[in-house]
């Protein structure tokens, strides 16, 4: 028996025994999803050295003119592959039931169903396993301690973290408030253990075991102070060593009433390093709310993997933004970000790579009439990597409150630093949303995307596609916040 | 002139029979009384006349054989008059009768009726007039809570009052103030409850209120003992009223900032909100001060209506930037957002992407993946969901750095590949696993190319977890002992 099934049979008996209790809450939320998409794919294939042909730059080409990368005698290349298809249906399940006649007790279940209606292996990426728990935990909470027991998810500045254990929140009336959880920890950025098979890129670097992780963490809300410190250790059971070990820090000011300042960032105590850091200075008025700030980039890994050795460099950015409603049905935004990353010593005459960049967008939101809106943006971006130059537009019509539709269509150039991938996507789309109360969700989509790969040899396969998607979701529930509002209407006869 | 006269009259009582029948009841029938031509046969006495307002029980008006006592079509023309065969419609306390006694008969008709007008014409009683003997100096509407219901029956017991004059009621200075609608409205009706003869609502708010008019906001009517002691009386809510959101409502800072007030003056909250109201916004199962507050129903106001409103933080750009918000006070996020919202995004699977990516976003994924212009990792395990990717699009590495094409818009990437490797080593890992750089960066069985780079401390992560140094330098970890 899995530790899935374990948890879910947990949860349902929980439920079943709970059900009678009077004054019981529960809200049901339920979210499926369709999507069929097809693109070529691509083969991996080699040829002779011999069999190349030579070019004036150095580089050489396949006789039916494929660039290929020679390595000894072989040289390899990827030429058009089969069409891929896949037709994934997501469902998430969302449970939460209170009032189990402990007054704060709660439960709470989220789960996901994968499954590819071709019954073929599914080509979508993180659609494995078929059925992920993503959290299932019991929760008692009164307004100075919260409690929570089970497969749990910590949303903060270490990153969405998920556990099998238990966390305790302590509060006090004067806004402080510190806390804890131990537990075993999960894969980051996905509700399965580091040693599930899933994970198969981990390949020989799998953990033999899952991480035991622990943490404390403290804060203080202020009417105008947030404070928020945290401190995790991650530790591998099987040889006792560290895993990870990082510490964060989060502030939030609010000086005077429309002035903002926040500010944090984590240290990576296992290597000695800054981690990722932020400040940002706000200014937010009801037509004009301008940011200003900086950031410290470096990516976490953790000692489970080789990467953290190999020095991975940090950027930093400069970035500002604009959003301003001049009228109430206008509102015009901007953003522009530079950076620049750190010394790699690392530079060789045979390679340049860009080593800083930039990025603005540009965007307005006009409600021509309370039932058209019309969206349109412009992007660019420079950098290491990749540089991308787009424009897109919406328009989107509301002929009744419960439906809305809408079409849209962009236009993107994409040249890569490292590849000879320059391409221009066209891409347009139209899509229809249906709320026939609240609670309840229709929604279908289809959009295609056009490519015109400019590389100088055979390899321009055409990456062209059509994707559609139908999506329905329900909410249910027994709570207040079920209940449509009633009018309130000053004056009026009732 | 009589011709004339029953014109007139004609015309007034289809307009009064427009406003409506008891009106016109009340009104004598027949040409207007000329007071000055029959002063000489009633020197000095009203009462001759209107015995009523002498005596308690006998009629007001004379009856119309009093006047075919001279109107006999002989002795003077016959004349078609007729006693009214009602009271007029009126919410005053007042009778003649009574307060001619109370005053022991001090306080002539004149008094109050002034025959000064046409043909000696009898005015109307004025409240000022009542005012002036029972609160010198004190404007009508100005007039002490006892003043009122000294001449005042309450509204719901004035049945007989016509919607159109209860419509027309003139609101005193009191209620002008701009504290009047919130606090000071309360104190006012209560007011009477200290005196000698406590009374769970002011007299002067019955006079022309109901229970009705304060159910147009109060969502505590029930809790409220001065509002349960006014009578119902649906014509209360021909009175118009609007109330404006209180100016603290207003601030900037109020929606992220209510709570502390909630919970330190719920009752107040209660005056006009009911659980709705918050959970417009706030997720279930709502704080302590939310479900302290009613649920609409029978008896009780619907509540202000309050629409979801995202704070002024929420900008454009928030989406991608709410992560310093989150992390220094998790609990605001959790006053509008359930759990599965975060999940939705911060799981992010397949099919899930639109929810926090822009339409189109794959194709610029590139550009924004190679910066992190947000944290990738902070919502994809990239081990599987890029890499899974990846191999399929036919960017993956097949266990040899070699084999991989491409960077072949580099000619020489591999043995300069050093800089992107440390500029952007997340993306490299959407491609690769450590297989493929240990082919190289490895003491055991690689070529021992060293990729320690710039602040690299060995010794450190030796301490922390040796088993990562064994990895490349099997149980020989240089500096080791």
């Amino acid at each position: 028996m899995t530790a899935l099934h374990r948890w879910s049979g947990l949860v349902g008996l929980l439920a079943t025994a709970m059900v009678p209790l009077a004054g019981q809450g529960y809200r049901v939320r339920l979210d499926s999803r369709l999507e069929s998409v097809a693109w070529r794919g691509v083969a991996e294939d080699s040829i002779p050295a011999t069999d190349v042909i030579a070019q004036p730059d150095g580089g050489f080409l396949t006789p039916d003119g494929h660039a290929a990368r020679c390595q000894g005698r072989t040289c390899f290349f990827y030429r058009a592959g089969a069409i891929q298809r896949g037709v994934p249906w997501v469902t998430r399940a969302d449970l939460a039931l209170w009032g189990l006649g402990v007054n704060g007790l709660s439960a709470r279940v989220n789960v996901r169903l994968a499954h590819d209606l071709r019954g073929e292996e599914i080509v979508w990426p993180a659609a494995q396993p078929d059925l992920l728990l993503d959290e299932g935990y019991l929760e008692y909470a009164r307004r100075s301690i919260t409690v929570r027991a089970g497969r749990q998810f910590l949303l903060g500045r270490l990153g969405a973290y998920g556990l099998d254990g238990g966390r305790v929140v302590l509060r006090s009336s004067g806004g402080w408030e510190v806390g804890g959880y131990a537990g075993w920890g999960l894969a980051r950025g996905i509700a399965v253990p580091v040693t599930d098979p899933a994970l198969n890129p981990l390949d020989d670097f799998q953990p033999r075991d899952r991480q035991v992780v622990a943490g404390v963490e403290a804060g203080w809300n202020g009417s105008r102070v947030d404070v928020h410190a945290e401190y995790r250790r991650e530790i591998d059971p099987a040889v006792d060593y560290f895993v990870s070990e990082r510490a964060s820090a989060a502030l939030t000011l609010r000086p005077v009433s429309r002035i903002r300042l926040t500010s944090g960032g984590t240290y990576d105590l296992a290597f000695g390093q800054l981690g990722t850091a932020d400040v940002a200075l706000s200014w937010l008025g009801q037509r004009v709310a301008v940011t200003v700030g900086g950031r410290h980039y470096r990516p976490f890994f953790n000692l489970w993997t080789i990467w953290g050795a190999f020095s991975p460099v940090a950027y930093q950015a400069w970035h500002g933004a604009v959003d301003v409603t001049p009228m109430p049905s206008v509102t015009l935004h901007a953003r522009g970000e530079r950076y620049r990353f750190e010394d790699t010593e690392t530079a060789t005459p045979t390679v340049d790579v860009e080593d800083r960049g930039w990025r603005y967008t540009t965007g307005i939101s006009w409600r021509a009439t309370p039932r058209w809106t019309i969206d349109a943006g412009h992007q660019a971006e420079f950098g290491p990597g990749a540089a991308a130059l787009g424009y897109d537009g919406r328009v989107t019509f509301r002929p009744t409150d419960a439906l809305t539709v809408g079409a849209h269509a962009a236009r993107l150039r994409r040249p890569l630093e490292l590849r000879f991938n320059d391409a221009t996507v066209t891409s347009y789309g139209v899509d229809a949303s249906y709320r026939p109360e609240a609670g309840w969700r229709f929604d279908l989509s289809g959009s295609t995307y056009h490519e015109d790969r400019d590389r100088p040899d055979a390899a321009a396969i055409s990456w062209d596609q059509v994707r559609l998607s139908a999506r329905f979701s329900f909410l249910i529930g027994s709570s207040a916040d079920r209940l449509p509002l009633p009018r309130a209407v000053r004056g009026a006869r009732p | 002139m009589i011709g004339r006269s029953r014109t007139v009259l004609a015309a007034a009582v289809l307009l009064l029979a427009a406003a409506g029948w008891r009106i016109a009841d009340a009104r004598p029938s027949g040409p207007a009384f000329d007071h000055d031509e029959h002063v000489g046969l009633f020197p000095g006495s009203c009462t001759t006349c209107h015995l009523g307002a002498a005596e308690e029980g006998s009629a007001i008006w004379p009856t119309a054989a009093n006047c075919a006592t001279c109107h006999d079509g002989t002795v003077e023309a016959v004349v078609e008059w007729a006693p009214p065969t009602s009271s007029p419609p009126t919410n005053l306390r007042f009778a003649h009768a009574s307060h001619r006694r109370e005053t022991r008969d001090s306080v002539p008709c004149a008094t109050c009726h002034q025959p000064d007008g046409p043909r000696g014409a009898v005015t109307r009683g004025r409240a000022e007039d009542c005012v002036d003997c029972h609160e010198p100096g004190m404007p009508h509407l100005a007039a002490t809570d006892r003043e009122c219901a000294r001449c005042h029956v309450p509204l719901a017991q004035a049945v007989a009052l016509p919607e159109a004059r209860i419509a027309a009621f003139p609101a005193p200075p009191s209620h002008d103030s701009a504290e009047f609608a919130f606090a000071g409205h309360g104190r006012l009706a209560t007011a009477s409850r200290g005196g000698r003869r406590p009374q769970p609502v002011s007299a002067s708010c019955s006079t022309c209120h109901a229970r009705e008019f304060c159910l147009l906001c109060h969502v505590n009517a029930p809790e409220v003992a001065a509002i349960q002691a006014l009578a119902p009386d649906r014509r209360s809510l021909l009175l118009h009223a609007e109330l404006e959101a209180p100016a603290s409502h207003g601030a900037a800072t109020f929606v992220t900032a209510h709570g502390g007030a909630a919970d330190r003056a719920g009752a107040a909250c209660a005056t006009c909100h009911t659980q709705p109201s918050c959970t417009a916004c706030h997720v279930a199962p709502a704080p302590g001060a939310v479900r302290a507050l009613p649920m609409p129903g029978a008896g009780r106001a619907a509540g202000a209506l309050v629409s979801r409103t995202p704070p002024v933080s929420h900008t454009a750009a928030f989406r991608e930037g709410h992560g310093p918000d989150a992390s220094s006070q998790p609990q605001a996020c959790a006053t509008c957002h359930v759990r599965t919202e975060c999940l939705t995004c911060h799981r992010g699977g397949p099919s899930t992407g639109a929810e926090y990516h822009p339409a189109g976003f794959l194709t610029r994924h590139p550009a924004a993946a190679y910066s992190r212009q947000t944290s990738c990792a902070d919502c994809h395990n990239t081990q599987q969901f890029c890499v899974t990717c990846h191999a399929q699009a036919g960017l993956g590495a097949r266990n040899t750095l070699q084999a991989g094409p491409y960077h072949d818009a580099k000619g020489a990437f591999l043995v300069g590949h050093g800089q992107a490797a440390r500029q952007s080593l997340e993306s490299c890992v959407s491609c690769h696993v450590e297989r493929d750089c240990t082919v190289c960066h490895s003491a055991q069985g690689g070529r021992r190319f060293n990729p320690h780079g710039p602040g690299f401390d060995a010794e450190r992560l030796r301490r922390r977890n040796p088993e990562m140094c064994i990895a490349c330098h099997g149980r020989a970890i240089p500096g080791m002992s």
